[in-house]
């Protein structure tokens, strides 16, 4: 019978609550549990085990012997004996429980302890007190404790964590043999470490289960170690090129980036928008929503320059008051620009690497020798985007998901003073959609950009955003 | 009647206009758009060129507005529409030209003797004329007035794609000019310096030339290879592969997609590379295929070469053009009428590969037409660069405007001159190559050579290697390729 959860939500003290899972194990099927930190992986992990406080919803098909093996199991187990430390202490000085009474503790084969006590080369410690292992032996001993209890579901949370390579490597193995029998979940924080038996991967970001990917669909697994790497990674937004190549002309900090005064779009007989007054402040965040047609794209346009008409309305931006004598490519160099129409006009053939490096150009395609500098901020880019080893390869055969993010970097590359992201999320599926948001709050948190954020839903905000234009 | 300039000429006047060609470098760009800054420029018409060039001259921060003929405003046409649309001022001519600093005549060449004679005596003292093409000065010796200077800033492409390169932050190549005769104040060069700037054809390439080697290469390229051998190979490959029974649609497609799809290898490799791309035993068909028909088409280059250079070819052409087009609004219904255009393609896939396995004469045909072409213009004087831009680098322009709608789109895409000279050749092309075609069977056009036969004799596989890659038109092609890439390093 499959272990089902329906709709469950768990409470595990104040700290922390999964939300709404929905979750079925079928037999046969090992699972791995992957998310950023602090997601909720472990608590999903543990909920197998009946731990956490039912809020909500259904839990069934639990087997009988659920074997688990986790940090929290192993603290528990060393506050017990501590606490016993605590109580016996007016008789005589405890030794603290030995190991081979640990072990007997939960196991239904005795036989089988001996056996893996052998594989991990345990036999030394038997007799010593458990409280006194160190944590690579304790855990070695949880791994057994768990193992000689014959479960039919084995809960293992960073299994190989703290072990040497070659324990490492005899656990895999044995898991492996073992896998055909038992059905194993485990919870691992590097995707590159799934054992090839792991059939099934979730992923848990805060407190709830956002993706369940077969192993054998390469693409959405690229895509997952992607975005949990886009979650976890240290890295930062990679600086600008600071050479004088490179660097914008300063503007002005007390002039407003861009300002709109009685704005409009007008055709032959139709009005799209008119009378639209609109500043927008350096470092400002804003979020331009409206209905399609509502003219967002057409609004954007006049600021790029890229619509015929900002020759005829009032604008004043980055220091320039439109239709003066200043070129769209003045312009342009302030602004980092991400839509869906930009990524149909990238069927020019050229490497990931250089789209990136475009990006200081505002060209679509790439016209002149990159430099050196330009070079390595491209690599800080894909490093960051975790597609370092894609640098090659030509754009238009990325997934779409992937383009939008080079996109992204490309937009950024510069550090404009304003990032346009007109419908950045458009035509994604949830998976890229959530990995361009990651990289879109990364940005927002960290550089002096404004960003403005254009989207038809008004209630999809953006961390960070706090002004909003609707049309 | 007017007297044809380049004939009042003296040889040696005449040779040193069709040698003039340079490939200048990108440092001599440096001043940007410096010298037309606060210049008011005005152009006349808005079609093809005239509303995208603007577009980018404004764009590059430059003021444009557009005047029309008094008609095109009051009926709001089209030019109008695309003028205003866009937020640029448009007025008459009495209102705008008289204003102008620079006036940019892109109306049809046949109109420009007319259109120049009423803007003239309007324009400015001092002020600049400018063109895209050079036939009204040429061929028609229009006379501009002294005071005024007369430049031409040529774009080697349709307007659509002078706009969308400019868009993608590059150009497109480009020749420019200054009529020696009217440049009183010496600053042709520079204005035409500037104005190539402003629509983004200093970064894929500017060739500074003459008007006459841009007008004599500039029509011997349209009639002949460019869109003369498309036309004449679509419909003789057509009907041979119909006399052969493959499937109508099949035939249909193979050649409307197929000259793109063989040419798109020119841009990157020249014909070394489209050739490169067909098997061993295929290459050496082809070559062989090609060789004759150079042998036989030879006379007819050189011919339309002769036309141009004595101004029979123009001459010819304003007789009709006075006749009200009877002769080319004939011929286009005519090719309206032809099995080719009218059988649509079919929806069965051609694979890229496929396009050159079982297209073998049309590669034959466009290695023939660019080779005679190139060899044709370098023999009469025209220097090897501005030949390769008329001759091979603009066949995949053309081949692409097919794809789109056949003959129709491309006749209707290239100016009225390219189509009339293109109709000439395909008169005298078709029945010229009468016999070569009864020889011809579906292996190399329509079902590819029998597997069977893919052996090939290694010394003839190199002779004709050699042969292919020696041809002075690959030479030119390699170097001016590169100053591309160097600007275009978008792989
Ligand atoms: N097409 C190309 O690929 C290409 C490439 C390079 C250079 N050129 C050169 O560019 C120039 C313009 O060609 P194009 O292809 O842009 O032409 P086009 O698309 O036919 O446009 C011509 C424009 O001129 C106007 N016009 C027509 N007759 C006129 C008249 N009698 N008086 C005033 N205006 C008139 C038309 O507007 P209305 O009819 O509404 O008045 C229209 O706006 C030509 O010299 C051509 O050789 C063309």
């Amino acid at each position: 019978m499959p272990t089902s959860l329906q709709n469950l939500t768990v409470n595990f003290d104040e700290r922390f609550d999964l939300k709404n899972i929905d979750w079925r194990l079928e037999s046969g099927q090992h699972w791995l549990i992957s998310g950023p930190n602090g997601a909720g992986k472990s608590a999903l992990a543990a909920v197998l085990t009946g731990a956490g406080k039912v809020a909500s919803g259904e839990i069934s098909g639990l087997p009988q012997h659920v074997g688990w093996v986790s940090f929290e199991a192993q603290a528990e187990l060393i506050a017990a004996e501590l606490k016993k430390d605590d109580a016996d202490i007016m008789d005589v000085i405890s030794e603290g429980t030995p190991v081979r009474e640990i072990l007997a503790q939960e196991s239904r084969d005795l036989v089988l302890i001996d056996e893996l006590v052998a594989k991990f080369e345990l036999g030394y410690l038997l007799d010593r007190a458990f409280r006194k292992l160190s944590t690579g032996e304790t855990r070695k001993v949880m791994l057994i404790r768990a193992l000689s209890n014959q479960p039919d579901l084995l809960v293992l949370d960073e299994p190989f964590e703290g072990l040497d390579v070659k324990t490492h490597a005899m656990l895999h193995d044995y898991l492996s043999a073992l896998s055909p029998n038992v059905q194993i979940v485990m919870v691992l924080n590097r995707l590159d470490e799934c054992p090839d038996f792991v059939t099934d991967v979730a992923y848990v970001e805060q407190g709830k289960l956002l993706h369940q990917v077969k192993r054998t669909d390469q693409a959405a697994l690229a895509e997952l170690h992607q975005l949990l790497h886009l979650k976890t990674t240290d890295l930062e937004i990679p600086p600008t090129d600071p050479t004088a190549e490179n660097k914008l002309p300063p503007l002005d900090p007390a002039q407003p980036l861009v300002r709109l005064t009685g704005a409009a779009i007008k055709y032959d007989d139709t009005v799209i928008f008119e009378g639209l007054d609109w500043t927008i402040e350096p470092g400002e965040h804003w979020q331009l929503s409206g209905p399609n047609g509502s003219g967002k794209t057409g609004l954007l346009s006049l600021i790029t320059g890229d619509h015929p008409q900002c020759y005829v309305n009032d604008i004043f931006v980055f220091g320039f008051q439109r239709g003066s004598g200043e070129s769209i490519w003045q312009i342009k160099q302030y602004i980092g620009y991400v839509s869906t129409a930009l990524q149909w006009e990238h069927r020019v053939s050229v490497s990931v690497r250089n789209v990136i490096i475009s990006g200081f150009y505002d060209s679509i395609g790439l016209y002149h020798k990159p430099s050196e500098t330009e070079k390595a901020i491209a690599v800080q880019w894909l490093d960051l985007l975790g597609m370092t080893a894609r640098a090659d390869e030509p754009f238009n055969k990325l997934s779409y998901g992937d383009q939008r993010l080079l996109l992204i970097a490309r937009a950024m590359v510069k550090h404009p003073p304003l990032l346009i992201l007109d419908e950045p999320c458009l035509g994604l599926d949830e998976m890229n959609r959530q990995l361009v948001l990651a990289l879109i709050e990364k940005i927002c948190a960290s550089s002096g950009t404004a960003v403005l954020y254009v989207n038809h839903h008004p209630h999809d905000h953006i961390k960070g955003i706090e002004h909003f234009l609707s049309l | 009647m007017s007297q044809n300039y380049f004939n009042t000429l003296s040889l040696r006047e005449q040779l040193a206009e069709l040698k003039k060609c340079r490939f200048m470098h990108m440092s001599e760009f440096s001043d940007g758009v410096a010298a037309l800054k606060g210049k008011k420029m005005v152009v006349i018409g808005c079609g093809a060129q005239g509303l995208n060039q603007g577009l980018n001259l404004r764009d590059s921060g430059l003021d444009v507005s557009y005047t029309l003929r008094a008609a095109a405003i009051e009926e709001k046409r089209q030019s109008w529409k695309n003028a205003t649309e866009n937020g640029f001022t448009v007025g008459t001519y009495e209102e705008l030209i008289p204003t102008a600093d620079v006036v940019l005549n892109l109306t049809p060449d046949k109109q420009h003797t007319h259109v120049v004679n009423t803007v003239m005596p309007l324009m400015k003292q001092g002020a600049c004329l400018s063109y895209s093409h050079g036939f009204n000065i040429v061929e028609e010796g229009m006379q501009v007035r002294d005071d005024l200077t007369v430049i031409m800033v040529a774009p080697k492409c349709p307007g659509s794609e002078v706009r969308a390169e400019y868009v993608r932050g590059f150009g497109v190549p480009t020749l420019i000019a200054v009529h020696e005769d009217n440049d009183p104040k010496g600053e042709g060069l520079a204005l035409a310096k500037a104005y190539a700037v402003g629509t983004g054809g200093h970064k894929a390439g500017v060739l500074m030339s003459s008007f006459i080697a841009e007008v004599k290469s500039d029509l011997m390229g349209e009639q002949t290879i460019l869109c003369g051998m498309l036309q004449t190979g679509s419909l003789l490959c057509f009907d041979k592969m119909i006399a052969e029974g493959v499937d109508a649609g099949y035939a249909s497609k193979l050649i409307q997609y197929g000259w793109e799809t063989v040419t798109e290898a020119l841009k990157y490799g020249g014909v070394t590379n489209m050739m490169d791309r067909l098997s061993n035993p295929a290459k050496i068909r082809a070559f062989d295929l090609a060789e004759e028909m150079k042998a036989i088409m030879r006379p007819l280059y050189h011919k339309h070469q002769d036309d141009i250079m004595t101004g029979h070819f123009s001459k010819t052409m304003m007789a009709d053009w006075a006749n009200d087009d009877k002769n080319l609004l004939g011929w286009r219904a005519d090719t309206a009428e032809t099995a080719f255009e009218k059988t649509p393609a079919g929806d069965m896939e051609i694979s890229e590969q496929e396009y050159f396995d079982n297209g073998i004469l049309m590669v034959a045909m466009v290695k023939a037409g660019v080779e005679l072409a190139f060899e044709t213009m370098t023999d009469a004087g025209i220097i090897a660069d501005s030949a390769y831009y008329e001759s091979l680098h603009e066949t995949p322009l053309i081949a692409n405007t097919i794809a789109r709608k056949k003959l129709y789109e491309m006749n209707a895409t290239i100016s009225d001159t390219a189509e009339y000279g293109c109709y000439l050749y395909n008169h005298a092309c078709v029945p010229l190559l009468g016999d070569f075609m009864t020889g011809i069977k579906s292996d190399v056009i329509g079902r590819g050579l029998d597997v069977e036969d893919m052996g090939v004799d290694n010394s003839r596989l190199i002779e004709v290697n050699a042969a292919i890659r020696s041809h002075p038109v690959e030479a030119i092609g390699a170097e001016l390729r590169g100053y591309m890439s160097d600007m275009k390093k978008i792989v």
